[in-house]
């Protein structure tokens, strides 16, 4: 094989240069630890070879050639060959921050490169205090983007990043973990994020603009979170961690106590007093408690064999919920290997995890605990209902009409779910051998959740079936659903510098995904009535092919263009309308590398920015929107025909014309740096239309079989400036005496307006509760999506309002819906971030504070509870919240609907505090084992007489409140 | 060798690609669920046609395919909905045979208080469902032309079956359509030639639509079954002449004709076919009224079953609304003792229908007064204003259903009852016939009424338009008449007739008279640029 080689190149060298040499060597860093892995090229060949584990190299060589020898991280050099037999390399680490590695789709790129607007954070950067999930890790960090979790225990959140930018789709963002996009669905787990331990990730990449989401075109219209998990190192590594908190109510909606309601009873339903209770009960009081969690976090990291790195992190959480009986339990094992073949030619990255989540769910009865009437007690020993107080009539032990004992429901039901979940990819990464600047990727990634539960309703219950002899039977039903998501990906990257000022990066893939999801539930299986509705649920598949090319060519480093083009097909759509192309282009402009400021000593970075990007969206409610169809009625859905139940037949509603949503937006950055890079940042400006938007429109009735479906008609704008500063207003430089202090800053402005709806209509959202339905938001054009949309209260002399009197602004002397107006929207205006990291010594401080401006909230606890007629709560009396008292409202119908229930929610919320203390050296040298307390939720400023302002869309119906948290943790690393 | 090795790859590569461009097939999915089929599987299936049939009777009763509480239709929570219902609201609740006490579910206000605009949930849910009717007829028919029938290779008895199905899916389509005449005096114009999808037809208005609903019913007329010989349930050709009956004893409001003779004629067909009324009333309105005799008075049932065939319909809701506040009632009714609390109650102007010696036996009057004031002078007080009972989910030998909330109730859409106050109304309006014949149709009822005494049987002289507006209340309350007898009789609109509620005061005040068709629903009006909104909107 070799003589074959020798044979060629004596063939193909012209004679004089025929000496050829191997020159050897080793290349170290500077802690003198040999890298493996670094690239070296003959400079303007084609011929080169990397370091293996030991660092060392050996290569054919040229009198007269050069060897290049290049590493991410690392400052490249430079030699000339003269002759040695031996050329030890030692390179310099970069702490140029710009040739930091970031994530982004389909690769990394160094962050001088990048031409999108992009954020990475890394380890060092994660807002300390206890991370449950990992949206907690970017929560208030990163300008343009707002979380916002619930506080059920290990709950999932709502993650946008620039508001998400449709009206129907999901607006969460694509979570891409080492390579695999994560499925939005889980069966009955609390969300994706939930199933990761946040201990795992290494770093985190928020791609925002469409040139960089570009790559992702078909599931990335709102933006990608990429996220790395650590991977094996050379040295033996142990990571531990332990956390313990304790989580208690902070606040409750305010009612009348027992004394209050007393009299309240007395004055205004006098003849209804035999009906109070003796007791005296704080209902939100009884369905909380303090509840408590534990976390535990091993990860081992070093080399298998002394060859292959490996990474195994092994986790445990137990948490319960503050609301009586909820808890939330994970187990997880997650392993990244990562040998290397062929002289690191052949990477090979194979990570899987494990994780299995037990959940007990809570039912919602914060409604419940404020309707109850204070005077009576939880329990009753007389009660047939398991002992807690109930209203029923005794003689037949039928139930009234009323309130069902909140305590009662939450300790009757026992509603579990588990869930399986393993997901991972194997990823392989191929220098070709005879083109060394173009590798082969090929991905393959598997996701798949197995999740079981039962949902059991007690026999004492009084919600319960009530069978002929009179007893209750409680319910019981159980699920299994398998979700699964395959992932094939395969490309091939290119990167060269083809003169010694241009370079060019391409990337040329395709990529295959298929979901399928299965469900199985057997119905209400205690029913008197035994019919068998149990149902075996199969949802289509859905399958996203996709074909991607994307380049980068810059101009001496300083000048730098991208251009990607994407094709993507949907299974959702119809014949004719499955695919959709999406382009983006983008500049960039290292001025700082320019001769005018090269030496400056205040500008260290300065980098403009520009960029065009198209991004697809398909992800609506229906699996299949344009075929043909007909569904069969299930067991209860018959239609009884010669006195017979028929499995009908019924044609599906289908929208052969819908296609893919599209999202086009223009963004301007300016990343900049001061004093060597002491202060950072970026300044975004963006303008994002999205186009055909879904729009679940009016359909023409008798065209369709139904009268709404998902429609492309509509158009929304969004707009948005973000600026983020990243300060070291003190620097130790490594020193741990010295004072140390990190703050970062971010700031948005987001404004979102629908420019176009289908027939110009408007579309009611924002469903309340109160009656049978009824909304009290809407979509409608010139306005912000989900604006407020509620009659304009009218006041008296002395400012308070008038029952049922609204403004007649049309002047047609009825009040009626042609008298509602748009008022104001749940989104923010204004959000900003703040994050303060405070080193000396060995302690440390840090915290968190985020705030929002312009955001309002539909009150619906009071709007549909604080009126006087709800004392008479059907068969029983009824708690009102205090509220009621400002307005003096009798009749809910009357005023469900006023502008006085919207209220502003602006807040400056303090999310966590840590305070910490690091040993150093423990046991041996470069161990440390670090202390530390701190709280989450530790206070949030807020004009908003609710619970709290963050209320998912806007309107505030009882929540699971976020509970204030106290923490102790120890980590120990070795 | 190294090199060819590398040349391998990217043959392999190549390779690669051809076959993950054949994926692209992939995209076709289908539905995989057994619930769930694309057309071709569908009608591969025994019954098939049958089956879809039935899903066309089914949107009377049903609200989806899968529970009472998912719905097609959207804006609107799924059991109000519902076909029944839609009329319910809108043909009783309108007029003062009943009153809703929970005024803060979406669009009830607006109905009872005569105060309702185009943005209406109600009106737009009723806009939607009966032209779903519409929508399902049409593709039962585009599905069962000759040259489908063939390409499926149908044979054998259910091709013979064939043109009954075909007869009856139009029949339902027409039914549909007098319910749009009736509502809103215009509909949009679809049949099975149109396409699928987004489609903006073109309107039908008037007597454009009166004439069509006449010719589909003469032309399906010779398919349909005989006059009680098809499967309960199930259209035969009473059905066809009964809303050919109603749409000629309306004619004088639909359009302004006189067509009282023809209305008087299809009476006389229907009820020359061998109906005959149940001797006990209440038997009509019981859970068993498929087999306990009140199938020989229906004529078009629309059944329902607490097991099989749930929904939120008008017999769901008359049973469980009907339960008193104070009396908790519930027991009797065949629900849970308390029912919802009081939902319903009945005007002081529908309790003096039953003022008088005639109506103290008479089993037709429920009124429950005890402990209540007549007056209602704030809804929201349910304890005000008399009650009453008509559907019970109950059977005649007193047992009761498995499911206590959902009724069995078949809701009787048309009875014999009806028609002989037809024929007697047409009679008196010039329509021809016998006299005496309508005094004798009259006492049947009246007869019946009181358990088989004649004693309160009516007289010559008593044969009046004013007795027959009276008893026709009397007879067929809660059946979704009332709004459709008021306008006939000049009494829904205007002055000459009002009641607590009219026109949003407590004692009644007149309503214009633009008020006798209901508005196209805004939705709908944008969704198809194509149709117009009526007078007064």
């Amino acid at each position: 094989m070799n003589t074959f080689k020798y044979l060629c190149l004596f063939l193909l060298m012209p004679l004089g240069i025929l000496a050829q040499n191997t020159v050897s060597g080793t290349v170290v860093d500077s802690q003198n630890m040999p890298i493996p892995g670094v690239n070296i090229l003959i400079e303007n060949t084609q011929r080169g070879t990397t370091t293996d584990f030991d660092g060392k190299y050996t290569i054919e060589i040229n009198n007269g050639e050069v060897l290049v020898y290049s590493y991410l991280g690392f400052k490249t050099q430079k030699v000339s060959y003269t002759g040695q037999s031996e050329i030890n390399v030692k390179l310099k680490p970069d702490a140029d921050q710009l040739e930091e590695v970031v994530l982004i789709g389909y690769g990394t790129s160094t962050k001088k490169d990048l031409t999108g607007s992009v954020t990475s954070i890394s380890q060092e950067d994660f807002t300390k205090g206890n991370i449950i999930t990992p949206e907690n890790l970017i929560n208030g960090r990163v300008a343009g983007v707002t979380v916002k979790t619930s506080g059920a225990p290990g709950s999932g959140s709502e993650i946008r990043i620039r508001g998400g930018g449709s009206l129907n789709s999901n607006n969460q963002p694509l979570i891409v973990i080492d390579g695999l996009p994560l499925s939005n669905d889980i069966a009955g787990g609390r969300s994706i994020l939930s199933s990761i331990n946040p201990n795992d990730i290494e770093s985190f990449s928020i791609l925002k603009d469409a040139s960089a989401t570009a790559i992702y075109g078909n599931r990335a219209s709102a933006g990608v979170i990429i996220i790395k998990t650590k991977k094996g190192t050379k040295d033996f590594q142990v990571d531990f961690n332990y956390t313990a908190g304790v989580y208690s109510l902070n606040d409750q909606v305010d009612v009348f106590s027992s004394d209050e309601f007393r009299r309240l009873i007395s004055q205004e339903l006098p003849d209804q007093v035999d009906q109070l209770g003796d007791a005296n009960t704080n209902w939100q009081d009884e369905i909380y408690r303090v509840a408590n969690s534990f976390d535990h976090n091993l990860s081992v990291r070093g080399q298998l064999f002394d060859k292959i790195p490996v990474r195994l992190s092994l986790g445990h959480l137990d948490q319960q919920g503050i609301r009586l009986t909820s808890e939330f339990e994970r187990s997880s094992v997650s392993t990244s290997i990562n040998p290397t073949f062929f002289d690191d030619r052949l990477r090979v990255n194979l990570n899987a995890n494990y994780t299995r989540e037990s959940n007990r769910f809570a039912d919602g009865v914060e409604g419940a605990a404020i309707l109850f009437d204070p005077t009576q007690p939880v329990r009753n020993p007389n009660s047939p209902f398991g002992g807690f107080f109930e209203y029923f009539n005794p003689a037949t032990n039928e139930p009234l009409l009323a309130t069902r004992n909140p305590v009662a429901s939450l300790l009757q039901r026992t509603n579990e779910t588990e869930v399986d979940r393993f997901y991972g990819n194997l990823n392989l990464d191929y220098r070709l051998h005879f083109l060394p600047q173009v590798r082969a990727v090929v991905n393959f990634g598997y996701d798949e959740s197995n999740g079981s539960g039962s949902n059991e309703l007690s026999r004492e219950s009084i919600n319960g079936e009530r069978l002929d002899d009179g007893s209750f039977n409680g319910s019981f039903s159980r699920f299994t659903s398998d979700i699964k998501n395959t992932l094939f990906d395969a490309y091939l990257k290119f990167d060269d510098d083809i003169t010694e000022d241009i370079s060019l990066r391409g990337t040329v893939g395709y990529s295959y995904q298929e979901f399928t999801n299965k469900s199985f539930n057997t119905g209400e299986t205690r029913e008197a009535a035994q019919i068998d509705d149990s149902d075996v649920n199969t949802l289509p598949d859905i399958v996203l092919i996709g074909y991607i090319g994307r380049a980068f060519v810059s101009f001496k480093d300083k000048y730098i263009a991208s251009y990607s083009i994407r094709r993507d097909g949907s299974s959702r759509f119809a014949e004719g309308n499955k695919w959709g192309t999406f382009q983006s282009a983008a500049l960039s402009w290292n001025i700082s590398d320019e001769n005018f400021l090269t030496d400056s000593k205040v500008i260290s970075n300065l980098k403009l920015r520009a960029s065009y990007g198209e991004t697809g969206q398909q992800e609506i409610g229906p699996r299949i929107i344009g075929l043909e169809s007909f569904n069969t009625s299930q067991p209860t859905a018959q239609v009884i025909i010669g006195g017979v139940p028929i499995a009908a037949g019924f044609p599906v509603a289908r929208n052969e014309d819908l296609t893919w949503e599209t999202a086009k937006t223009y963004n301007i950055g300016l990343d900049y740096g001061f004093f060597n890079d002491r202060l950072t940042g970026s300044i975004d400006v963006y303008t994002r239309d999205t186009e055909d938007l879904f729009v679940v429109a009016p359909v023409p009735e008798g065209s369709n079989f139904t009268n709404t479906i998902e429609q492309n008609s509509g158009t929304l704008n969004t707009e948005g400036i973000e600026f983020g500063i990243n300060a070291q207003i003190f620097d130790d430089k490594g020193d741990s005496d010295k004072f140390d202090w990190n703050v970062n800053y971010n700031f948005t402005l987001l404004n979102q307006e629908l420019d176009e709806l289908a027939n110009d209509s408007d579309i009611p959202v924002g469903g309340i509760g109160g009656g049978t339905g009824g909304f009290i938001q809407l979509h409608s054009v010139g306005h912000a999506p989900n604006s407020f949309w509620v009659f304009n209260q009218i006041y008296d002399d002395n400012g308070r309002p008038i029952e049922g009197a609204y403004a007649d602004l049309n002047g047609d002397n009825i009040i009626n819906d042609d008298d509602r107006y748009l008022f104001r929207d749940p989104d923010a205006d204004i959000t900003m971030g703040f994050q303060s990291t405070m080193n000396y010594k060995n302690f440390d401080f840090s915290f968190n504070m985020r705030a929002s401006l312009g955001n309002y909230v539909y009150n619906n606890v009071n709007s549909s509870r604080a009126q006087f007629q709800l004392l008479q709560n059907n068969a029983a009396l009824g708690n009102v919240p205090t509220q009621v008292l400002e307005t003096g409202f009798q009749n809910t119908s009357d005023v469900i609907r006023s502008d006085i229930y919207i209220e502003d929610a602006s807040f400056l919320r303090m999310d966590n505090f840590q305070v910490g203390y690091t040993f150093q050296d423990v046991v041996q040298k470069n161990t440390t084992l670090r202390f530390w307390a701190g709280m989450n939720n530790v206070f949030v400023i807020t004009d908003y007489s609710g619970l709290d302002p963050e209320v998912f869309g806007g309107i505030d119906n009882t929540i699971f409140p976020r509970p204030q948290t106290f923490l102790l943790g120890a980590n120990f690393k070795f | 060798m190294k090199i060819i090795k590398d040349f391998k790859l990217i043959y392999l590569f190549v390779g690669l690609l051809f076959i993950v461009s054949s994926c692209e097939d992939d995209l076709d999915t289908v539905p995989l669920d057994d619930d769930a089929s694309t057309a071709e599987d569908f009608f591969n299936q025994d019954d098939a046609y049958k089956r879809l049939l039935a899903g066309v009777y089914g949107n009377l009763n049903l609200t989806s395919a899968s529970d009472a509480g998912s719905s097609n239709i959207g804006g609107l929570d799924a059991g109000t909905s519902q076909y029944g219902r839609a009329l319910m609201n809108l043909q009783t609740f309108t007029t003062d045979e009943a009153i809703w006490s929970y005024e803060n579910d979406p669009g009830i206000a607006e109905i009872q208080r005569s105060t309702w605009t185009p943005a209406n949930v109600i009106i737009r849910g009723a806009f939607g469902r009966i032209m779903g009717s519409v929508a399902f007829a049409n593709e039962f028919l585009r599905q069962s032309t000759e040259a489908k029938l063939n390409s499926r290779n149908v044979s054998g008895e259910e091709l013979q079956e064939m043109p009954a199905f075909r007869a009856e899916a139009r029949l339902l389509r027409a039914l549909s359509y007098y319910h749009m005449l009736d509502l809103f005096g215009k509909a949009p114009f679809v049949t099975e030639e149109d396409p699928v999808g987004v489609f903006r037809s073109e309107e039908i208005v008037g007597v454009d639509l009166f004439n069509y609903i006449e010719s589909e019913l003469l032309e399906a007329m010779p398919n349909l079954k005989d006059a009680r010989t098809n499967e309960y349930a199930r259209a035969d050709k009473a059905v066809a002449w009964m809303i050919l009956a109603k749409l000629y004893l309306n004619a004088e409001v639909y359009i302004g004709e006189d067509r009282y003779a023809d209305a008087l004629e299809y009476s006389q067909n229907i009820i020359d076919a061998g109906y005959s009324l149940t001797p006990n009333y209440q038997d009509v309105f019981r859970a068993d009224n498929d087999v306990n005799g009140a199938q020989n008075e229906v004529i078009f049932p629309v059944p329902a079953d607490g097991n099989f065939s749930q929904s939120f319909g008008p017999s769901t809701v008359f049973t469980n609304g009907a339960v008193g506040s104070i009396e908790e009632n519930g027991a009797a009714l065949g629900v849970p003792e308390s029912g919802w609390g009081g939902a319903i109650r009945v005007t002081p102007q529908f309790v003096s229908l039953f003022n008088g010696a005639a109506f103290t036996n008479d089993t037709r009057n429920t009124i429950i007064s005890e402990d209540r004031p007549i007056n209602i002078t704030d809804v929201s007080n349910r304890d005000q204003g008399y009650i009453l009972i008509k559907f019970t989910d109950v059977r005649s030998d007193g047992t009761q259903d498995d499911n206590l909330d959902i009724s069995s109730v078949d809701f009787p859409m048309f009875r014999l009852a009806d028609v002989y106050l037809m024929y007697a109304e047409a009679h008196l309006r010039g329509g021809g016939g016998s006299r005496a014949q309508a005094v004798e149709y009259v006492n049947l009822i009246r007869t019946r009424a009181q358990n088989g005494s004649t004693t309160w049987n009516i007289s010559d002289s008593d044969l009046t338009l004013d007795f027959i507006i009276d008893e026709r209340a009397r007879e067929l309350y809660w059946e979704s008449h009332r709004r459709q007898d008021l306008r006939r009789f000049g009494l829904f609109t205007g002055a000459s007739y009002v009641w607590t509620l009219k026109g949003n005061s407590l004692s009644g005040i007149p309503i214009a008279d633009f008020r006798g068709l209901f508005p196209i629903p805004s939705e709908s009006m944008s969704a198809n640029p194509n149709l117009t909104q009526n007078p007064g909107y």
